[in-house]
């Protein structure tokens, strides 16, 4: 299964990179909204740190439908759910897959929103750009589970993105804050004592869900229209 | 007759309260070429899918002899991923069946369809019949015993489709069993061993191609 | 089953009522808005209800593939929403007045709001085709998901609060027994009224099923 689900991330990163309109779209979209959010500032005031934390997500939310459409839409254009389906690799092997390659460009997205952020929130980072990035990787893995499983619903004749958003962003709603406080941790250097805390909330909600994705994902995704 | 590759007993298919497909009683049987005939909406698509699993039926079971992945699809779909080149997509088909990763292979399946000079070529510019030369290769790299054939000579130019005609029939010859759906029965019907004509949701005729009358349903307008 | 609950809903809710307004005291510091919690509580809580048949019923289709587990799951739904909107109404026309504020941002409530955006969102996708032919088993994944979320959603709202703790005080916590036994009539009298509507909403699924079978194509199944 890891080696078909290795195959299934290679072969849609190649694609995303090669095509670029997936993810050029996502990071315009992301950069749209952030540069938006500055406009609710008054010029030279700084956006406290939890409010840019939550541009920052904000971002990352509608990015990940537009990543997570793009990629099951690749299986979609010629049929090809069928050859994976019929292929000897369980259909979790899918899911692992996308959610793999989902994290690492959504990770690539985040690359950019971040240094917008900092600058068109007018942000100085306190905390180490280094537990930033294990932050945002950790909290990307729970979307990334819950998102892969949920791509699976923009699958088949009737698929509609705008339904995706409608469902998947309150689901989402406990990594993002856990997301939001754990990032104005690191950019403002304050609120440590809750760090536990919410490290906690994030293991235990990729947990969840990876677990959830792992036995829910084979009824989604079949070979039904 | 061999041992049957797929055994079809008493399955029912309902879509809600709808039934597309009852009672149906089916066998497939290795190195045999079976043409699904019927009207549209007679459940042709729906008796591949529960035939390769990947539908459940609602009542009846389906049993296979088959191991995963002994299942190729060849259709109206190609199954190809346009901005990759042909080599590349064979290679991803290649890793995803578990096979270890072997160019001197996918070298040869692509010269015996006949696209060997376009290997690195990416598959969104091959025209209709390129592409279904290049899904030709991928059932032949992975090799299954069971081949579901949806309408694969749609839209193919006549020569293509004679082609591609033969090169069914050498699959089957070769000991894989073959469940073809089409809808131009005249000209497939020569390829084939044995008939499954659906219609009301039930098996009309399961007989021997030779004494299939293909004429009298053109008649009824049924095809 | 349906015509049994209904009548015995009527009467409990007389007796409930009556409850409300004539047994139990009228609450010292909120006033007589406190009432409103004898009916604000059941609603709350029926809608959790609702929410786990959902779940239940969920985990039935997926298992069992009947299409009544669906229905009943579409009904559990649609009572949850509703309720927990009536809920978050109603406690909102509480907080006002005693909080002084329509919103806050207490871990119950925010896990209420998003649940309710939640199953919203899930009974758009029902009345919309999406998932074609595995609509039912799109929307009985997505009803086993939700419900997982909710502690997940429950605690974070807690964590939330608990950094940045909220200036208002905490409810006066000890009721009189008159109380008591208006919000356990209460709560039963919902829990009639949830039934007999769970019953015949589950029912009227199931008929109009078997009518559209009918009229399209001339026969039912089985």
């Amino acid at each position: 299964m890891l080696k078909a689900a290795l195959a299934i991330a290679r072969k849609d990163l190649s694609l995303a990179l090669s095509g670029a309109q997936g993810l050029v779209q996502t990071v315009l979209l992301g950069l749209l909204l952030i540069f938006i959010m500055s406009l609710s500032r008054e010029p030279g005031e700084l956006s406290p740190p939890l409010a840019a934390a939550a541009v920052f997500w904000l971002a990352t939310a509608f990015g990940q439908v537009l990543v997570f459409n793009f990629l099951y839409g690749l299986e979609e254009a010629e049929g090809a759910r069928l050859g994976l389906l019929l292929s000897p690799a369980p259909a979790q092997a899918v899911w692992l897959g996308k959610a793999l390659s989902g994290w690492v460009l959504l990770f690539c997205c985040q690359m950019v929103f971040a240094p917008a952020a900092v600058a068109f929130l007018g942000q100085t980072v306190a905390g180490s750009p280094l537990t930033g990035l294990a932050v945002v990787a950790a909290v990307d893995w729970g979307l990334c589970a819950l998102g892969s499983l949920l791509g699976a619903l923009s699958v088949g004749k009737s698929s509609r993105e705008s339904l995706l958003t409608v469902i998947l962003f309150p689901l989402l709603v406990p990594a993002l804050l856990a997301g939001i406080r754990l990032l104005e941790t690191v950019i403002s250097g304050r609120g440590l004592e809750a760090v536990g805390a919410w490290t906690g909330t994030v293991v235990a909600f990729d947990a969840v869900f990876t677990a959830a994705a792992l036995v829910l994902f084979p009824f989604l995704y079949t070979g039904e229209e | 007759m061999a041992q049957a590759l797929v055994r079809l007993r008493r399955v029912s298919r309902f879509y809600g309260e709808r039934a597309v497909l009852k009672n149906i009683d089916l066998e497939l049987a290795p190195a045999q070429v079976t043409l699904v005939v019927g009207p549209n909406g007679a459940g042709k698509s729906t008796l591949l899918r529960l035939v390769a699993g990947l539908l459940p039926p609602s009542e009846g079971e389906v049993e296979t002899e088959l191991p995963p992945g002994g299942i190729g699809y060849l259709g109206h779909k190609t199954l190809i991923y346009p901005k990759l080149t042909a080599r590349a997509n064979l290679a991803f088909w290649q890793s995803m069946f578990g096979q270890p990763r072997d160019d001197a292979a996918v070298t040869a399946v692509l010269s015996r369809v006949g696209l060997a000079g376009f290997a690195d070529e990416e598959a969104g510019v091959f025209s209709r019949g390129m592409s279904q030369r290049l899904s030709l290769a991928r059932v032949f790299l992975t090799a299954p015993r069971l081949l579901l054939l949806d309408e694969p000579a749609s839209g193919l130019d006549p020569a293509s489709a004679v082609w591609l005609r033969r090169e069914i029939r050498a699959v089957a010859d070769a000991g894989a069993s073959v469940a073809w759906v089409s809808h131009n029965i005249a000209a497939d019907l020569a390829a084939c061993d044995r008939v499954v004509r659906l219609d009301g949701h039930r098996v009309a005729y399961d007989g021997p191609a030779a004494g299939f009358d293909a004429a009298a349903l053109a008649g009824e307008g049924v095809c | 089953m349906i015509r049994l609950c209904a009548l015995a809903f009527a009467a409990a809710s007389i007796i409930a009522q009556y409850l409300i307004w004539f047994h139990a005291p009228v609450e010292e510091s909120m006033g007589v808005v406190q009432k409103i919690f004898y009916t604000h509580m059941p609603l709350a809580w029926w809608s959790t209800v609702s929410f786990f048949v959902n779940f239940v019923a969920s985990i039935l289709y997926l298992a069992k593939r009947r299409d009544a587990y669906s229905r009943l799951a579409g009904a559990a739904a649609e009572l949850g929403v509703l309720f927990s909107g009536l809920a978050l109404i109603t406690g909102m026309c509480w907080a006002r007045p005693i909080w002084n504020v329509w919103w806050t941002w207490d871990p119950r409530l925010t896990t209420t709001l998003v649940m309710w955006f939640v199953y919203a969102a899930y009974l758009l996708l029902r009345a919309s085709d999406v998932g074609g032919q595995r609509q039912d088993t799109v929307l009985a994944v997505l009803g086993v998901v939700a419900f997982l979320d909710v502690p997940l959603v429950f605690i974070s709202a807690r964590y939330w609060r608990s950094i940045h703790p909220s200036v208002l005080g905490s409810q006066g916590g000890g009721m009189e027994p008159e109380m008591w036994l208006a919000v356990l009539a209460n709560l039963v009298a919902m829990g009639l009224f949830w039934l007999a509507l769970l019953a015949f909403r589950t029912r009227q699924l199931g008929t109009g099923a078997a009518v559209t079978a009918l009229m399209r194509h001339g026969s039912i199944r089985n």
